[in-house]
């Protein structure tokens, strides 16, 4: 799986490039418009990761450019502009998902991931964590073959994990990526440690060994060898 | 009142006034011209008789008509001669009094004294004044008549340019300056021109205000975004060591609230400007669905109760804003709600009101609505979300009030 990340703030870049290398995909950094043309021009990207304000031009421009040749590059963009307007633009020209600076590594982490089933198996990927087994499509999970009846949060919840598996998460990353930028972070936390109380039983009481631990009560990790 | 109706008022007025004036006087100058005609005649047959008398030293024979008649008498002394006058005296064929102007005067013939009476009739005065003040009021009348109609198309001509005007300002957008046409009437030209050159301004300051905004906030966007993510990075590093996950945690959460604090104050700004219009036919009560439906496993952890009561209500609003608008105000009722307690939601055709359960009180009502406030000792939320929720208000034409009965606040939001 191959990446283009084209942002021209290079710490930036960096830890986006970092993240996604750790895991697992290919990455490639830009850091300027004419830079980002020529790789475009010359290779094929599962997914670009597109900065809108660039030194030299505007990642829209690249992005009706990326269209205009019929490319079927998928692209993210984040910008730090979180104009509805900006928002609607890109995705109206062909963007197939919209990040507003800051965001959390792994929700970019998520939402790549989402991008690449939906166009390299027609979303049909069934993605699989130690004993876990999850149809994206289907939205059903199972562990041993045995299915596991959760709700839409806990679902999305566990792909959460699963996509982020071995990493730290924040309890504030959790929060954000399941409710979005309007929640309350603060007043969501005890919620979060309720849900993931529930998911834990449930992948037990399936057969599964217990995956997800606390990390010193202020984040959680997924554990998967 | 229109200005072509004051106008108009001050110029009947003033137009009947001097009407008014000059018709007494007109009437008082041809009435003492007439007079002193008849005088003048009165006199000359004065002359005459005495001519007369001198010449021939013997009365004249008088031929009287009906509009002048003298009277001959003798008298014992001379009669003190007088000046002209006015009487009143019956006119048999007439069967009416009449003013008959007078003269009496004294004269000598034969030896004998005569008092002489001359008299001429008013009348034909009198009535060449009521033809004349006849003519004069219809014109008058005629005058402000003619006046008034041709005031009143004219006027309306000559400012219909002004009222293209207004409704060019009525509909006034930051966004677009005004392309007013140049009038040919000088004040109206100069007006719009005016118009023209102050909103090309506005919206050059606009426009430049607007982008120092949207690159204030990139440039500070992108810096707290470079903290949350070497944040987020040092995480997976630091994992063994307890207190730098912790110190790393709240740098992650400060980093947050700065950039939502930044993008309330963002938001602020654009709602001030004007920069979203209420041109949409929101479903409020889908919004209002999608929002609880979102939020529903959140209501139950805390153990509170909802009570809905929705109508079907579709009006002309703005998307963003309405769910802005109901996650503000639901949020801060989850917030305060104390767990146990109840949600209610109402909303209607006029009115969409939400009441929660209190737990410290009323609100300080003089500044809820104010930027950076926050309830007693609360740490939570940015204290930008009721102040996002009036300028919401004000932008769609609502109307938000808040009050505290029974130990609820209650916000209720009137459209119209």
């Amino acid at each position: 799986m191959k990446l283009l990340i084209i942002e021209d703030e290079r710490d930036l870049n960096q830890s986006i490039t970092d993240f996604l290398a750790a895991a697992g995909y290919r990455c490639e950094p830009v850091f300027t418009y004419r830079d980002a043309l020529e790789k475009i021009d010359c290779n094929t990207y599962d997914c670009i990761i597109l900065d809108i304000m660039l030194p030299g031009g505007s990642g829209l421009s690249l992005l009706r450019y990326l269209k205009q040749d019929k490319k079927n590059d998928g692209v993210i963009i984040i910008s730090a502009r979180g104009e509805l307007e900006d928002k609607l633009e890109g995705l109206q020209l062909g963007a197939d998902d919209y990040l507003t600076k800051p965001f959390h590594l792994s929700e970019l982490s998520m939402r790549v991931a989402a991008i690449l089933r939906r166009k390299n198996f027609n979303g049909q990927a069934v993605i699989t964590a130690g004993m876990i087994e999850i149809d994206t499509a289907g939205k059903t999970v199972h562990v041993q073959q045995q299915p596991v009846e959760l709700t839409q949060k806990e679902f999305q919840l566990l792909l959460f994990f699963v996509i982020n598996r071995n990493r730290v998460l924040s309890k504030n990353a959790i929060a954000r990526h399941l409710w979005g930028d309007d929640m309350d972070y603060a007043s969501s936390y005890d919620f979060i440690y309720s849900h993931i109380k529930n998911l834990r039983k449930k992948i037990q009481a399936a057969g599964g060994p217990d995956y997800i631990r606390s990390v010193y009560g202020e984040g959680y990790k997924m554990m998967v060898s | 009142m229109k200005l072509f109706t004051k106008y108009n008022r001050v110029n009947i007025t003033a137009t009947i006034f001097v009407f008014v004036i000059g018709s007494i006087g007109f009437y008082l100058v041809l009435h003492y011209v007439l007079v002193k005609q008849l005088d003048d005649s009165l006199r000359a047959e004065q002359q005459e008789i005495t001519g007369f008398v001198t010449q021939h030293n013997e009365l004249p024979f008088i031929q009287n008509t009906r509009h002048q008649w003298i009277e001959i008498k003798p008298s014992a002394a001379p009669a003190i001669a007088a000046r002209p006058h006015t009487v009143f005296l019956y006119n048999a064929r007439e069967d009416e009094s009449e003013p008959v102007r007078q003269l009496v005067f004294p004269i000598k013939a034969n030896g004998a004294f005569y008092t002489v009476t001359v008299n001429k009739s008013e009348t034909e005065t009198e009535e060449l004044l009521k033809l004349i003040i006849l003519v004069t009021v219809s014109m008058i009348f005629l005058t402000l008549l003619f006046n008034y109609f041709i005031n009143r198309r004219l006027i309306r001509r000559l400012w219909q340019p002004f009222y293209n005007t207004i409704a060019a300002i009525r509909d006034y957008r930051l966004q677009q300056p005004l392309k007013l046409r140049h009038e040919p009437i000088e004040e109206i030209g100069l007006l719009n021109d005016s118009l023209n050159a102050m909103t090309e301004r506005i919206n050059r300051d606009y426009l430049a205000l607007r982008s120092l905004t949207e690159n204030a906030s990139h440039e500070m966007q992108t810096p707290l975004a470079v903290i949350h993510l070497k944040v987020e990075s040092l995480l997976q590093t630091m994992e063994r060591d307890e207190r730098s996950v912790q110190q790393l945690m709240a740098i992650e959460d400060a980093t947050q609230k700065l950039s939502k604090l930044h993008q309330s104050l963002l938001l602020l700004t654009k709602l001030e400007n004007r920069q979203f219009l209420p041109n949409e036919q929101v479903n409020l009560t889908a919004v209002i669905q999608s929002w609880l439906e979102e939020k529903r496993e959140m209501l139950g952890s805390k153990n509170i109760g909802l009570i809905v009561d929705c109508d079907q209500v579709v009006l002309p609003f703005h998307q963003h804003l309405a769910e802005i608008l109901v996650g503000n105000l639901l949020n801060n009722a989850i917030r305060y709600t104390p767990a146990g307690g109840s949600i209610k939601i109402t909303l209607s055709t006029k009115q969409l009101v939400i009441t929660n359960s209190a737990a410290n009180g009323s609100l300080d009502t003089e500044k809820l609505f104010q930027r950076f406030y926050k309830a007693g000792d609360s740490t939570e939320g940015t204290g930008l979300g009721l102040a996002i929720v009036q300028e919401i208000c004000l932008l769609a034409g609502f109307h938000i009030s808040y009050h505290y009965t029974a130990s609820k606040h209650a916000f209720t939001i009137r459209f119209s």
